[in-house]
């Protein structure tokens, strides 16, 4: 099995002053294997913060990153799967399931990853997965007034993920757990 | 032959001897002739006169020496008991001819004959200790009174003395008197050492005492260790004998290592009540003696003993402190690092036994302020030592609080900083900052604010100490983005004093330049929108709410203002996209003519300031997504923009950008709601918006991109097709996967051209997909069967 973390849109400083403690000691190096970033991080300090948890950090450009190394997509292979990472703000309109499953097609991919509305979501479209872990801190979003923090670690393991989503209500931390079997 | 081989020759024989005499003398005293037993007993034990030893050697030898004599001892205690006469031996070895032997005989003996006769213990042990006086070379000496010191362990009366009975055995007032005596000869050996030989060996000298510290310290440790010492002996006869002696010694080396010992080896409870009469003979020790350390032992002691013991609370510990380490500092020309960290002492005292007392907090760093001003200090390098004291103690109520609104209560805390250099001010600044972040401290109020970001000022503003040439620019880009993440910490419950906040921080981060404001502002803007949808939230209570986010907005518009002109273009064109959704969300008075203002701004930093291609296709991308997003526009706002922005995309320098931009411009014509909510769905400009795409693909050079881009604008078009666009249809299809197919044979196999099948695979896999699962009455999908796939 192999354990890979989703997280993103975290907009430290500008939105943010940093991850919630509670989420903080959940996330710490050992547990992970890889870890797929939505982007908006937007610092270097959080960049390290990521890659301290897993050597493995793929990480594509939100519109509040500088740094211009970040790719647009990425096609990252983890087990049977080839998952794709998008921050999603290039894909109109925002959080579209319909117009996901054409980058979902063009990538070619059996999992979407995507970000920028600051919301979980997760969602099987002609059985391709597409999940969006949220925004991390619980960055601020003008159409998204009701912002929980949250992140999402998948359990892969031969043709089925199983996401957990930790996502923290009043102080607290509540995890769910969402199954996909690629067919 | 060496120093060293020359030592462990003389070491080896005088361990031989020993053996050989040791031998004899227990065969002797088999033998039950004891007079013959004590002949090499005594010859055993002039081997102890040797001068020739080094300290550790002599040890080892002494070691040796008192090892055999126990045998003696054993066989002597057994003549004894059994009813042999004590005070004939005691008389015999008085003749005994060397003064070494004889004495440690004596010893020997006459701890026998305290142990069979009690009653002689007190005149017995005042004896024994006095004749050892007959010993002065420092070596022998002391290692003589050692011998008296072990021997006497377990003799020693620990019997409290009451004036109203005799005690013939003694009390513990004769041990006490014994210890001191014998405490004060050794310690007199011990100085004298270090008058010894040539001047050039100073040096092997101190090492040398350092090496038989202990010896002398083993006094106060048996002193210790009765039992019968109260509070009131410790105070009236113990210390002030202890004192005298160390006072009188004028020796350094002996002062600061009995000081110490003095704090290690007695109760800190003892402490406690003479506190006063220790510190004030700390005044009269010798000048070199590093009295800082002595008195910060003491502290640190107390500190702890007064956390774990409530009933400490009885001394007023601080204020006895305070008068006594200023006389200290008053009598003697301590460093000024010295009387930093006696007051770094002083304060880890008040934050661990008065926590809720930050007076005495506060009283520590006046008198640190008091000192520098009487020294005419101003600033203070950071690589002075005193800076570091003084660092060390800045961060202690930091770190103790955790509560950076309790640091701010310390009125003497900003005066301290100012002392600082510039690398010193900003080490502390990033303290305070880090602190606050990591203990989510909130900053409430207008005041606060202002305190605070005075005293991180290095942060927020340039310094006029500050050292020219470039900072690191990641330490700097980091040390901004800590000032960043703050700024979501300088918050109010209440939203109109929020504002006032957030006005007080622009005021200083203004100051900034160029440099620090894209790291301070963007913060400041989002914490406005959010207060804005604070206020939307309100409008049932308060009747202002419209002309306050109206303000607010105008607040944002004039902060982000100050970004371009620090000639910033993107950071400042995301934020006025944001503020338009924003406002967009917020129904107040006029506002989509503020929203319309927002994202205008927007547009003209795309057109005017943004130049690089990629760049340019980024942000057409973000302003066409966003107003996609914005419903608040009438039809006369809205229709130029939307035109606006597919013509923009239309002018993207290269070709594939310019048609990908445009499809994604499609959007603004169906799902983008007019200002009622409704979707557009304006079938025929999408259409419009479509084939312009394919026109532009048309004229792209390269067939793989051609074909990869037509793999695309068909998913555009069975997008639209999907949701209901008359506009699209079958035929349109047909004929796009009809191109594709022609085209795509001709491609040259390499990764990208697999990828565009595999793009088209998929695309042409979705639709049957379609066709297999439609409904017989879903007429849109039963009309895909005329496919061609």
């Amino acid at each position: 099995m192999c354990s890979v973390l989703v997280i993103g849109d975290m907009h430290v400083p500008f939105r943010s002053s940093g991850l919630p403690a509670q989420f903080k000691k959940l996330l710490t190096p050992g547990k992970i294997q890889h870890v797929l970033c939505t982007g908006n991080l937007c610092t270097k300090e959080m960049y390290e913060f990521l890659k301290s948890i897993a050597n493995d950090v793929h990480i594509v450009r939100g519109d509040f990153d500088e740094n211009l190394n970040y790719p647009d997509q990425k096609v990252v292979n983890v087990g049977q799967f080839k998952v794709g990472l998008c921050h999603g703000h290039q894909v109109i309109p925002w959080g579209d399931p319909e117009s996901l499953a054409l980058l979902q097609r063009q990538l070619d991919v059996d999992v979407l990853v995507f970000g920028h509305t600051h919301k979980f979501d997760a969602f099987e479209l002609g059985n391709k997965f597409f999940l969006n872990p949220g925004s991390a801190t619980g960055a601020f979003n003008p159409l998204n007034p009701d912002i929980i923090p949250s992140f999402v670690v998948m359990d892969i393991q031969s043709s089925t993920v199983v996401s957990y989503v930790y996502r923290l209500v009043d102080d607290e931390v509540k995890i769910e757990k969402i199954q996909y079997t690629k067919k | 032959m060496t120093q060293m081989e020359d030592q462990e020759k003389q070491l080896e024989f005088a361990l031989a001897s020993v053996q050989k005499q040791g031998v004899h003398m227990k065969m002797c005293l088999d033998k039950n002739k004891l007079m013959e037993a004590l002949k090499h007993a005594s010859a055993m034990l002039a081997e102890l006169r040797t001068s020739l030893l080094s300290p550790k050697s002599y040890y080892e030898l002494f070691m040796k020496v008192t090892n055999e004599l126990c045998y003696l001892d054993f066989y002597l205690v057994e003549e004894f008991e059994r009813g042999r006469k004590v005070d004939d031996l005691y008389q015999i070895i008085q003749y005994a001819g060397n003064i070494v032997p004889r004495l440690y005989l004596l010893i020997t003996v006459g701890l026998v004959y305290i142990k069979t006769n009690t009653n002689l213990k007190r005149d017995l042990l005042k004896d024994l200790v006095e004749m050892c006086r007959g010993v002065q070379h420092p070596l022998r000496g002391l290692f003589l009174r050692h011998y008296l010191l072990q021997c006497s362990k377990n003799v020693l009366p620990d019997i409290p003395d009451n004036e109203e009975t005799e005690h013939p055995e003694g009390t513990v007032r004769d041990s006490i008197d014994f210890i001191l005596m014998n405490f004060a000869e050794m310690n007199k050996l011990w100085v004298r050492m270090q008058h010894q030989g040539h001047s050039r060996e100073k040096e092997r000298r101190e090492k040398e005492r350092e090496e038989l510290k202990i010896l002398v310290g083993t006094n106060l440790v048996r002193l210790s260790h009765l039992d019968s010492i109260t509070l009131d002996k410790y105070r009236k006869v113990v210390l002030p004998g202890i004192l005298e002696q160390i006072v009188s010694c004028r020796d350094a080396i002996a002062q600061e290592y009995l000081m110490e010992c003095i704090i290690q080896v007695f109760p800190d409870e003892f402490h406690l009540y003479t506190l006063n009469v220790f510190l004030k003979s700390c005044c009269e020790l010798q000048p070199s003696v590093n009295v800082k350390t002595i008195v910060i032992l003491m502290i640190n002691r107390l500190t702890i003993f007064t956390f774990h013991n409530s009933n400490a609370s009885e001394v007023k510990l601080f204020e006895v402190l305070t008068e006594q380490i200023a006389n200290i500092i008053q009598s003697r020309d301590l460093p000024l690092e010295d009387t930093v960290s006696l007051q770094a002492a002083m304060v880890g005292l008040a934050l661990k036994c008065y926590p809720d007392n930050l007076d005495y907090v506060d009283k520590s760093l006046q008198t640190i302020s008091d000192t520098f001003a009487k020294r005419k200090i101003e600033k203070i390098s950071h690589k002075n030592p005193v800076s570091r004291e003084l660092m060390a103690l800045m961060k202690l109520p930091i770190d103790n609080y955790n509560d950076l609104l309790l640091v701010m209560k310390l009125k003497h805390f900003p005066e301290i900083i100012e002392y600082f250099d510039y690398t010193g001010r900003k080490t502390i600044a990033i303290y305070l900052l880090q602190n606050a972040v990591q203990c989510r401290t909130m900053i409430p109020s207008v005041e606060q604010t202002e305190i605070v970001l005075t005293m991180v000022s290095p942060l927020v503003k340039d310094q006029p100490d500050q050292p020219v040439g470039e900072e690191d620019p990641e330490d700097f880009a980091e040390e901004q983005s800590l000032l960043g993440r703050f700024v979501h910490h300088m918050k109010a419950d209440e939203p109109d004093l929020q504002f006032k906040i957030l006005m007080a921080e622009r005021e200083h981060f203004s100051l900034g330049g160029n440099k620090r404001i894209c790291y301070t502002l963007p913060p400041l803007v989002f914490q406005a929108y959010q207060l804005a949808l604070i206020y939307s939230g309100k409008r049932k209570e308060d009747e202002l709410w419209e002309k306050k986010c109206r303000k607010i907005f105008q607040f944002c518009h004039q902060t982000i203002l100050e970004l371009t002109k620090a000639e910033l273009a993107e950071l400042p064109l995301r934020l006025f996209l944001q503020g338009a959704l924003t406002i967009s969300q917020i129904n107040f008075k006029n506002y989509e003519t503020v929203a319309y203002e927002f994202y205008s701004q927007a547009f003209t930093l795309y057109e005017e300031e943004i130049s690089e291609s990629k760049c340019q296709l980024a942000a057409i991308i973000l302003l066409i997504g966003t107003f996609e997003k914005i419903n608040c526009f009438d039809e006369e706002n809205a229709e130029p923009v939307r035109t606006q922005c597919a013509l923009a995309a239309s002018k993207l320098l290269k070709k594939p950008d310019q048609c990908r931009a445009v499809a994604i411009s499609s959007h603004l014509f169906w799902s983008a709601q007019n200002n009622v909510g409704q979707p557009l769905q304006d079938g025929k400009r999408v259409m419009d918006c479509l084939k312009k795409c394919v026109r532009i693909t048309k004229q792209c050079m390269e067939v793989s991109v051609q074909v990869q881009l037509f793999v695309e604008l068909l998913n555009y078009y069975v997008y639209f097709y999907e949701r209901g666009n008359n506009n699209v249809s079958v035929d349109i299809l047909n004929q796009l996967i009809g191109q594709i197919k022609k085209e795509i044979t001709g491609l040259t196999a390499n990764e990208e051209t697999e990828q565009i099948t595999k793009h088209f695979e998929n695309t042409i896999a979705y639709l049957q997909n379609r066709i297999e699962s439609a409904d017989t009455e879903d007429s849109v999908f039963k009309a895909l069967e005329g496919l061609t796939l």
